[in-house]
């Protein structure tokens, strides 16, 4: 399906200044609730630093869904949250145990555990996106179709 | 009991006795069809539901009545259960007296089954038609799912059409396949279907079908392989079934109408360019080739636009019931394969983007919709096979004049949280073309707040769009989260009764876990008696969730006991010391706690919320199986006894 964000915002546009007939112009609000686990605020977002303690393809007991860094920081141990396909298949971060590395995201209660949720992970000064600014993971291939980009897209 | 049924008979002698007397009779009693009109059925085949007629006297139910249905005693027609073409029925505490199962005789036409009551000079009609045995039918089927191979996995989804004889044998065929990263069919041709086999279990409804394709890179060396289970004659819950994808859909007997045209409500779900999961929903009309009116909500990887104009250009379809559809802002091409008149599916064919999806007509209640439109309803939503993993079910009743409703629901997000019998509340809307949003305040259900709903024909079964006679009407819906997505159905609900959940149901599921970090799907067969599910089934695993047979299971057992949620009726749950238990040939059963929505003793879903995973599925029941392409040929794979 095409990026029907930008296209559709385009399309909006065109809309609002073309004279198509008023009661083709109906709106309606979507309320959106932020309150379960999966919701991301990119606005809480916040940078740790930490060296790798422990690689976690996949989540031990009581861990949420996915692969996991075990990070020890000055605040003391982080169970860093990289998602689906963090550490899964092409592009994905190239990490290991003892290495320095600096994780942004969202600090979350989830299961009466402290996770942090990363968005991006920075290694050796190459910086993985794991997420999007909403939470969706980022998959192989998108990480594919990302790196052959030449201009950024809507995501 | 018997005091007031004598009462009822009294009032209706005395109304009718009265007739001579000048009183307006038909005003006073009367009999109507109250559903069974308008059905279809192979010669020789029983008709799927019962004939039902309604008695009022002075407006009020008569209980007690006695109704007779007479068939023609010549020509096309039927007989009831005993070989008479006549049956009698009393009607109950409502005043609905149902037949004994009607079933067609060997002549095919239309014709008319009426209902009278003695001393009633109003009769009630029932319009059925007797259909010829044909050589071979049409269906239309669709999938999405994980694909395993090409370096997966991959999102993918696959639609089309095949021609398939009374022994089984695939005779033609077009189809659709896209993953979105390199197996794309060929545009504008798609793939050619050359071949292939239907083997099918008279009795259970359950087999395989293997299509052969011209496109050597899809199944294995163009051969996929699909787990079927027929509810009906006219309607399969389908799994692909080989080492190569994994995938649910459906696949229905397909009707070319001469023309498409009207409202449409839609929703597709799938990947975006740049492989995030995007879902779309929305409303359309159609008028000659031209796609107008359009309104398209999307959340495309949690960016979501709202109520955004679109045109297109749709093509004729060919004989398989394939066009094309174009011009739209949703994707370059999209291709359809009409079900029927009503009824089409919807893939998206662009080589780097990929979804699937359904467009139901709204007849006559477009441009008529409303608040209103939306009652009492079951309402199940789940992300796809890429987006972030979840799902949700619920049933809530509505507030037409206020615009609000309140209900329960159930989510698992998964891996995160389940949210359990949660009540839910909020506000919804609907506007005349169908194009209508439901909100979930409070966060009551999770990260599942915003739905868009689109509204169908009001006189069509989203679930099976051939059936005519039971759970009509319903909407498409849309989850327009910011931090999840996915597509789903609602339909009304109508009865909540535990007795009605009983019988022999054919069911569906397409799970998510975090064990594989992959998907199973799976559809089966078998009975509820007494709240006991026992059922038989067919499992697509290539990402080996049950060890056993690493890519497909079949004799797959499953076993669960639904306990009623009596504080919220319509709700059952499967939940340990009785789950859901799955069992693959060879393997350790595998515990699943199960929710399951009854809109209808015919349709339900179920939810797994396990914290490690999760699936969404219909519980359908099971209707005639008369007609079927190779229905004479027993799957040696799935042969069983039938679960009664």
């Amino acid at each position: 399906m095409r990026h029907l964000f930008a296209e559709l915002c385009a399309s909006a546009l065109l809309s609002l200044i073309s004279a198509l007939p008023p009661a083709q112009a109906q709106t309606k609000t979507v309320e959106t609730t932020i309150a379960g686990p999966l919701s991301y605020d990119a606005s809480e977002e916040v940078t740790l630093n930490g060296v790798v303690s422990s690689v976690l393809t996949k989540p031990s007991s009581g861990m949420i869904m996915g692969s996991h860094l075990l990070l020890a920081t000055t605040s003391g141990p982080v169970d860093a949250s990289m998602g689906k396909f963090g550490l899964l298949g092409a592009g994905a971060v190239s990490v290991a145990a003892g290495q320095q590395i600096g994780v942004t995201g969202v600090m979350k209660t989830i299961k009466d555990n402290q996770v942090f949720i990363v968005r991006t992970v920075k290694v050796g000064g190459e910086v993985y996106a794991v997420r999007n600014e909403h939470g969706f993971p980022v998959s192989p291939q998108a990480r594919q179709r990302a790196s052959g980009k030449t201009s950024g897209g809507t995501l | 009991m018997i005091r007031k049924t004598c009462a009822n008979i009294l009032a209706l002698v005395f109304v009718t006795g009265c007739s001579s007397l000048g009183r307006k009779v038909a005003v006073e009693s009367m009999v109507t069809a109250t559903s069974g009109s308008g059905q279809s059925a192979t010669i020789n085949a029983a008709f799927a539901a019962p004939l039902v007629a309604t008695v009022t006297a002075g407006g009020s139910p008569a209980s007690g009545v006695m109704v007779t249905f007479t068939a023609p005693a010549t020509g096309a027609s039927g007989t009831f259960a005993g070989g008479a073409n006549t049956a009698t029925a009393t009607t109950n505490a409502n005043g609905v007296a149902t037949s004994a199962t009607f079933t067609a005789n060997g002549t095919a036409a239309a014709y008319t089954v009426v209902a009278s009551v003695s001393g009633v000079p109003t009769t009630a009609n029932f319009s059925l038609t007797n259909t010829a045995v044909r050589a071979s039918m049409n269906y239309s089927f669709y999938l999405s799912g994980l694909e395993a191979a090409d370096e997966g996995p991959n999102y993918y989804a696959l639609a089309g059409s095949v021609t398939i004889d009374t022994n089984g044998n695939v005779l033609a065929g077009e189809q659709d396949y896209n993953d979105a990263v390199e197996f794309t069919s060929p545009q504008p041709s798609g793939d050619t279907i050359n071949g292939g086999t239907l083997t099918v279990d008279a009795t259970t409804g359950q087999g395989i079908l293997t299509l052969i394709a011209n496109n050597t890179a899809l199944g294995v060396s163009g051969i996929e392989t699909i787990g079927v289970q027929f509810v009906n004659s006219k309607h399969a819950l389908i799994v692909q079934y080989d080492a190569t994808a994994t995938s649910s859909g459906s696949m229905d007997s397909q009707t070319l109408p001469s023309t498409l045209s009207g409202g449409y409500a839609f929703t597709l779900s799938g990947v975006d360019p740049d492989y995030f999961s995007l879902v779309a929903g929305g409303v359309f009309s159609i008028s000659d080739t031209t796609l107008r009116d359009g309104l398209v909500d999307v959340d495309d990887a949690g960016v979501v636009t709202l109520g955004n104009q679109f045109r297109g250009t749709i093509s004729a379809p060919d004989s398989f019931g394939r066009g094309t559809i174009t011009g739209t802002s949703i994707a370059s091409t999209l291709n359809y394969y009409i079900v029927g008149p009503e009824a089409m599916r919807i893939i998206d064919v662009d080589p780097d983007g990929s979804g699937v999806g359904s467009a139901f007509g709204q007849g006559a209640s477009a441009g008529t919709f409303g608040n209103a439109s939306l009652g009492s309803s079951v309402f199940a939503v789940e992300s796809n096979s890429w987006g972030p993993s979840y799902a949700a079910i619920g049933m809530f009743t509505t507030i037409p004049d206020g615009g609000t409703y309140q209900g329960v629901a159930d989510n698992d997000e998964l891996g995160t949280r389940v949210w359990t019998a949660s009540t839910i509340s909020g506000t919804y809307s609907i506007a005349a073309n169908g194009y209508g949003a439901l909100t979930i305040q409070n966060g009551n259900l999770g990260d599942v707040s915003a739905l868009g709903i689109y509204m169908a024909d009001q006189n069509l079964d989203l679930a099976d769009p051939n059936s005519t006679t039971s759970g009509l009407g319903g909407a498409l819906v849309a989850d327009l989260d910011t931090n999840l997505n996915g597509t789903g159905i609602l339909i009304p609900q109508t009865d909540t009764t535990t007795i009605s959940f009983s019988g022999n149901y054919a069911f569906g599921g397409q799970d998510y876990n975090g064990n594989t970090n992959g998907e199973f799907d799976f559809v089966g067969q078998g009975s509820v008696t007494g709240a006991l599910l026992t059922a038989n089934g067919v499992v697509g695993d290539p990402f080996f969730f049950f060890n056993a047979n690493p890519t497909t299971d079949s004799e797959v057992t499953f076993s669960g006991l639904a306990t009623s949620d009596v504080e919220n009726l319509g709700r059952y749950t499967m939940f340990a010391p009785n789950p859901l238990v799955i069992t693959v040939p060879a393997g350790s059963p595998n515990d699943f706690q199960v929710i399951i929505y009854q809109a209808s003793g015919g349709q339900l879903f179920w939810l797994d919320e396990d914290s490690d995973s999760l699936f969404l599925g219909p519980l359908q029941r099971e209707g005639p199986l008369a007609g079927l392409p190779a229905a004479g040929r027993t799957a040696a794979r799935t042969k069983r006894k039938r679960n009664q």
